[in-house]
């Protein structure tokens, strides 16, 4: 009967950058300096000036009351991330709409949240932070520093699979193997879980998901009580400082 | 998955039929259709920015429709609670970003979550289908005062003394205890103010001295209107308790229309309380407007400022009777003409306005009014008159009508002015003052059937009305049953055609077969033949002989 062309799934190549509204970097500092640890994660804007990380680790040390010889590191830290990001910047990345699922699985205070859901990393209208917003709104949480937990860690996920179209590019060129096997490789190597759109898409599927497997789907969050807090705190600095 | 279309956008399928209620402002939207508001809203799923492709694979107009179909059956499913966005996309499969445009697109233009109560805690930026919490600042929207703000009457106005009319006269009403040759009314606290105290708020109204000196410390005047608003409340009977406002809520959200039933259900309450309890809670205009089947309260609003603002127009024109009595009406019949224009009431407010006994009957005439043109209304007012003219010779004269005129019926505008008197009793007056040196007889008759007059006209126009909607409703039934019938008749067709299909298909297929068969008989055929000629031994072969035997009959 009728076929379904996946028409406009054309990659088209960019220079590299966040595949989202806002091209913010996502920035993970753990630091640990004579007992005390500071982890902390949150977006960056690559295109403020470096005086401005100075003034930043400077202030959160301050605020955090950590003592001065954290700001080194903290700094080190992220100029580190940064660089990361702006070796990448001069590159051609493609973009192409594939669909792919990313999860979150986050303990933030003691809200514990877990939750899966489909992700166009080739729309470059999306916004990690608009999602968390109202993810944290229907589901009526009220602590502030969720949403912003959330929506890092959807940025990491989505810096993680556009660096490795990029390097995928980059080795690909390297090897000379011609202009075909850009797309091949990016399309194994990178999201191996990329969504089967016909089964969805296609004439006979249906994008309505059947409702035994609404469950996977959905969000999940917990609010731990203050003593499991403690606990869970525990088991987790230990764990990371054996790994 | 889309339910069968009815055609009219104020009714959803679901078996048994439920009427839901849309805003008007969404009420291009179809089932089976994509409308161009949508194509524009969300141009990624109709190829591009031109809006008007199809798409890719996974952003096309089929896919369109059955997320947008899926959410919106998804919040009829209970339409009193908000959908959320999470609540779909665990559902649906797709880029959570398109997604979440996609149900920003509907939540804003009214087509989910429209009737549902707002539950955010933190302010945020609603949608304007919903309910506006407060009235702004600048306008007061007054309550109608409960019924016994409306026994005290004066009988019809100062200029008739010693007459007592019953209490279906509006003079006294609209002015309460003002009469001409008093003091000006003050608009906070109704008492009369003594003269040089009045003072001009910023938006015409006068106040006492006293209020304003109020006002003036508080600082706010809604506060003011508020306390007012209150001590009418409380003048009438015991102030609203929460317990009495949750129980007159169950009985709205109960007995939707029927005030009877509801006040009923709030046992200490008469209806007309809690129809002003109701408006004068923040939502309530809202949900009135929920249950009349139109969710913005437009008209109600409408004709309460515009009660009141007669009321202020009348309150300034007091001072000269004369001249602006035309200057008044013409406002009238403008402001009735606009409306009338504007907005079509449905059946479910006209009975509730036609049902309540505390309102004047010039309120109700006006409202019914408001409904139909001018010129009906004049027509009824016409006929009215000529038939209370033909009853009583002295009709005639009370409507200070020379024969002549009478004859030619060349007064459609003074009937025009009666007939849409929300100051009918002061048109008495005003007739009253124009024509001086009348006795108090000649007035006396002459209000009486200047209400009757009004009365039959009110008649009038709520029959001509209500035909109208009779055969309104009949056309619209008959474009039902039609379009049911339609509907039918392409699912049969559907049904046929298919089937046919499935022939033809069995048909080519069995012609193969039949190919297939022979083309393997012919085989075996070959096969025994070299066999014998070779002269291998053949066992006899069951299936085979057969198959032989059955060949000419296939």
């Amino acid at each position: 009967m009728k076929t379904v062309s996946l028409g406009a799934n054309r990659p088209s190549a960019v220079k590299f950058r966040m595949p989202t509204r806002d091209n913010l970097v996502p920035i993970r500092v753990d630091v640990e300096v004579d007992g005390q640890r500071y982890r902390d994660a949150f977006t960056w804007n690559p295109s403020d000036p470096d005086s401005e990380i100075i003034s930043f680790a400077k202030r959160t040390a301050k605020d955090l009351k950590l003592p001065a010889n954290f700001v080194p590191q903290m700094l080190h830290s992220i100029q580190g991330q940064l660089a990361e990001f702006r070796s990448y910047e001069g590159e051609e990345m493609q973009i192409r709409e594939k669909i792919v699922p990313l999860k979150i699985d986050l303990r933030i205070n003691n809200t514990v949240i877990r939750d899966q859901f489909l992700w166009d990393i080739g729309n470059l209208d999306s916004d990690p932070e608009e999602f968390a917003r109202t993810l944290c709104d229907d589901l009526n949480i009220t602590d502030p520093e969720v949403g912003p937990a959330i929506a890092v860690s959807i940025r990491e996920q989505l810096y993680e699979i556009a660096s490795q179209s990029v390097s995928a590019m980059r080795e690909a060129r390297v090897s000379k193997k011609g202009r075909r096997a850009p797309e091949f490789a990016s399309n194994s190597k990178a999201m191996h879980n990329s969504l089967d759109l016909f089964k969805y898409f296609g004439s006979k599927g249906s994008v309505v998901r059947k409702r035994k497997e609404w469950y996977l789907y959905e969000p999940v969050v917990d609010v731990a009580r203050k003593e499991e807090v403690g606990a869970i705190d525990a088991t987790e600095e230990l764990s990371s400082r054996n790994a | 998955m889309s339910p069968p279309a009815a055609g009219a956008a104020s009714s959803g399928e679901a078996p048994p039929r439920e009427l839901y209620t849309i805003p008007a402002s969404s009420g291009w939207f179809r089932w089976d259709e994509i409308h161009e508001t949508e194509r524009r809203a969300l141009p990624e799923f109709f190829g591009g920015a031109g809006g008007s492709g199809f798409g890719t694979a996974s952003r096309n107009p089929r896919i369109y429709r059955e997320y947008r179909d899926y959410i919106i059956s998804k919040y009829r499913e209970d339409p009193s609670r908000r959908l959320t966005f999470t609540e779909v996309r665990k559902a649906l499969v797709g880029d959570v970003t398109l997604l979440r445009k996609l149900f920003a697109f509907l939540d804003a233009s009214g087509l989910i979550n429209f009737s549902a109560s707002p539950s955010r805690p933190a302010p945020q930026k609603k949608p304007d289908a919903e309910a506006i919490l407060e009235a702004p600042v600048g306008l007061q929207v007054t309550p109608r005062p409960p019924a016994s703000y409306f026994v005290e009457e004066r009988g019809g106005g100062g200029g008739e003394n010693g007459f007592r009319l019953p209490p279906l006269t509006s003079y006294s009403d609209v002015f309460g205890e003002w009469a001409p040759g008093r003091g000006p009314i003050c608009g906070f606290c109704g008492e009369e103010c003594s003269d040089g105290s009045v003072q001009t708020l910023k938006d015409g109204f006068k106040v006492c001295s006293n209020c304003y000196a109020n006002d003036e410390s508080t600082g706010e005047a809604n506060k003011h209107l508020g306390d007012k608003k209150e001590r009418a409340d409380n003048h009438a009977s015991s102030a609203w308790s929460d317990a009495e406002t949750l129980v007159l809520l169950e009985g709205v959200l109960k007995h939707g229309d029927d005030w009877d039933l509801i006040s009923q259900h709030v046992r200490t309450k008469n209806r007309s309380e809690c129809i002003a309890r109701l408006i004068q809670l923040p939502f309530g205009e809202h949900m009135l407007g929920t249950i009349n089947g139109k969710s913005d309260s437009k008209l109600h609003k409408n004709q309460t400022t515009e009660r009141k603002v007669d009321k202020y127009i009348v309150k300034e024109s007091s001072s000269q009777p004369t001249e602006t009595v035309d200057g008044m009406q013409i406002d009238e019949n403008k402001n009735d003409t606009d409306k009338s224009n504007e907005e079509r009431p449905t059946k479910h407010r006209r009975l509730f306005s036609s049902i309540d006994p505390t309102v004047s009957l010039m309120e109700k005439l006006v409202l019914l009014t408001t409904s139909s043109s001018p010129d009906v209304v004049a027509a009824a007012a016409d006929a009215a008159i000529k038939a209370l003219g033909n009853e009583n010779p002295l009709a005639r004269k009370a409507f200070h009508l020379s024969e002549k005129e009478y004859r030619t019926r060349a007064f459609s505008s003074i009937c025009a002015r009666q007939g849409d008197g929300i100051v009918g009793g002061q048109d008495a007056e005003m007739l009253g003052h124009s024509v001086p040196g009348n006795k108090k007889g000649k007035m006396f008759i002459s209000t009486t059937y200047q209400v009757r007059a009004a009365v039959a006209t009110a008649l009038g126009v709520a029959a001509a009305r209500a035909k109208m909607l009779a055969n309104q409703e009949e056309r619209e039934m008959e474009l039902l049953m039609a379009s049911i019938i339609e509907t039918q008749l392409r699912k049969i067709q559907y049904k046929i055609k298919h089937f046919e299909e499935l022939e033809l298909i069995m048909d080519q297929e069995y012609a193969t077969i039949q190919q297939i068969k022979a083309s393997l008989v012919n085989e075996w055929l070959q096969v025994l033949k070299q066999a014998f000629e070779a002269g291998v031994p053949i066992p006899r072969d069951e299936v085979l002989m057969q198959l032989f035997q059955n060949k000419p009959t296939l």
